[in-house]
């Protein structure tokens, strides 16, 4: 598997004015589904725009596909996707129109342009809907667009900004489908969202920008893995949480739920021998996961 | 309720030809010249641009087949020769300018399409020269084609190979006129359009600047502000095709202010300059 960064900045700077965006980030992104998390103004559409050579960096270096952006802009954007976060559609051309017209900014000839317009509508399941007009579009429909423009043209890496904004629960789902879809096609993708579940649920690799700063950059899995153990009980919690305390483990009772972190032993004996000290059933026990939330929550109070 | 079903066909990368820069500014040039005529888009967008070339092309048509069944054309006649055709095509003209550049331009950055083209092989400069294509390619049909029709109807009525051979000239100056045309128009049109917000407004406002530059500026003149001809900015064109045609068919502004025609082709291509730089840095800011 080819494991050269798609994407690599070195001490990546930008600022609107005073107010810096963008703060020394260095980062060497690999192949696959990229999550880019951070809360609002984090610097995640600043980046993505500097990606694209939308926006010059202030300082730094960045490479995309192996190409500069500072130097080589048009063969990076030829093989870049775009899918920004506000409006790109014009209502006033049908979907197979504009998609064709997409492919053919692509560099696309207009025959191969015409076949995947329509190849990429019904990927995305607007093939009905071809020759509608996309101001008659629902923002379901419209985002599929959105997301069918960038791919249309075989794009090695697409960025998609929110894909999931103002979508209903069903029409999230189904975009989050076809997003992790995408590296089936040979696309990697860069996918920037402040909704943590949407980037645990897509990505393999997680990126945490916080005041135009990198929080963490690491695979998804390492995030994920933890030595805690999550144990429900039948009985008493309390005295379980006391006799795990009493053999070292640190015990933590959240609800009706217990999270134990030993050091000097596997958490899971501590669990068992306190469960039979306690004369305690278990109703589930298992490793505890740690999700993207608490990670980002647990990196921004060290900042 | 589900709005579409995801139909699994695969995906098929593409490993055809890839047109890179030259293809993505075809792409754009064949969009505008679309969008200008509002074609592939409701009926009701072809209306005005359709309209507007039937007002300019019927006078032609008409006298070619006057001239037809009378069996004879006058070339000396001047009631609506070529010189005299752009008093009717360069009112016109003006009209299609505002509507075109209008809706080449606001659209693209209301509707946030311009996110599209920022993520193709193209730059801004690519974006506003395949835009102005589009314009100079339609404006020029819409001043020239009427021309082109009544010297072919002339040629076919007095003698196609004589009448071609003697007024050959007239083919070129019509068709350098009908540019000066376009550079005098299109460039403030595009001006205007890459502020505004709505295309009806970029419209209004154009046609606005250019017919009250014309009164305001004759009546400065009157009051001895002689240097206010250089802001007839809709007469320029009119005083350069009478000196390209070797014609005279108005009193215009520049010259009763005391300018050459000269001046005035100096000043259409200055202002057409700083028109185009203006709106490339603006639409730079857009992107």
């Amino acid at each position: 598997m080819d494991t050269t960064p798609i994407i690599a900045t070195t001490d990546l700077r930008f600022a609107y004015g005073d107010i810096v965006a963008i703060d020394g980030v260095s980062l060497e992104i690999p192949p696959g589904r990229i999550g880019l998390v951070g809360a609002n103004g984090a610097g995640k559409t600043t980046l993505l725009k500097i990606l694209l050579g939308v926006l010059p960096a202030a300082s730094g270096r960045v490479d995309v596909l192996g190409h500069s952006v500072a130097t080589q802009q048009l063969e990076v954007r030829s093989r870049v996707g775009w899918m920004p976060e506000s409006n790109c559609l014009p209502p006033d051309q049908t979907a197979a129109d504009f998609l064709g017209y997409a492919a053919e900014l692509g560099g696309l000839p207009v025959r191969a342009a015409r076949q995947r317009a329509s190849d990429v509508l019904g990927l995305v399941g607007l093939h009905e809907e071809r020759f509608r007009y996309i101001g008659e579009f629902s923002t379901g429909m419209r985002q599929r667009t959105k997301l069918a423009q960038a791919i249309v043209h075989d794009p090695s890496l697409v960025l998609l900004d929110e894909p999931t904004a103002g979508l209903d629960p069903e029409g999230r789902e189904e975009m989050l489908d076809l997003v992790t879809r995408l590296e089936t096609f040979g696309i990697n993708a860069v996918i920037s969202s402040h909704v943590l579940t949407d980037i645990e649920r897509t990505c393999d690799w997680v990126i945490m920008l916080d005041g135009g700063k990198v929080l963490r950059s690491s695979p998804l899995t390492d995030l994920s893995t933890t030595d805690e153990v999550e144990l429900e009980v039948i009985g008493d919690i309390a005295v379980v949480a006391e006799s795990a305390r009493r053999m070292g483990a640190t015990a933590e009772l959240i609800g009706s739920v217990l999270h134990l972190k030993a050091s000097n032993r596997d958490a899971f004996e501590i669990a068992r021998d306190a469960l039979a000290e306690a004369d305690a059933s278990v109703r589930r026990l298992g490793a505890r996961r740690t999700t993207l939330e608490d990670v980002f929550m647990g990196e921004e109070a060290q900042q | 309720m589900t709005e579409g079903v995801v139909f699994d066909l695969g995906w098929r990368p593409h490993d055809g030809p890839r047109l890179g820069r030259a293809g993505a500014r075809r792409a754009l040039y064949k969009d505008g010249l679309r969008r200008v005529l509002g074609l592939r888009r409701k009926a009701r967008r072809k209306v005005f641009p359709f309209t507007l070339m039937a007002i300019a092309l019927l006078p032609s048509l008409f006298f070619v087949a006057f001239g037809v069944i009378a069996g004879e054309f006058d070339p000396t006649a001047t009631l609506f020769g070529h010189s005299q055709y752009f008093d009717l095509t360069g009112a016109l003209v003006l009209i299609f300018t505002a509507l075109a550049s209008s809706e080449l331009l606001v659209p693209d950055r209301v509707n946030g399409t311009l996110a599209v083209y920022a993520s193709r092989p193209l730059t801004v400069g690519d974006y506003v020269l395949m835009r102005s294509a589009s314009l100079a390619t339609v404006v020029f049909g819409f001043l020239w084609l009427p021309h082109v029709v009544l010297f072919l109807g002339r040629a076919w009525v007095n003698g196609f190979s004589s009448y071609v051979t003697d007024n050959a000239a007239i083919l070129w100056e019509t068709a350098l006129a009908s540019v000066v045309y376009f550079a005098a128009f299109a460039p403030l049109g595009f001006l205007v359009a890459a502020f505004s917000k709505r295309t009806s407004l970029a419209a209004g406002v154009f046609l606005g600047v250019i017919t009250i530059s014309s009164a305001a500026t004759r009546g400065l003149i009157e009051a001895g502000f002689d240097f206010m001809g250089l802001f007839a900015f809709q007469h320029h064109p009119g005083f350069v095709k009478d000196w390209i045609m070797d014609s005279s068919t108005h009193s215009w502004i520049p010259e009763d202010a005391g300018f050459d025609a000269s001046v005035s082709l100096l000043v259409i291509v200055v202002v057409a300059l700083l028109s185009g730089m203006t709106v490339l840095a603006r639409q730079r800011r857009a992107a």
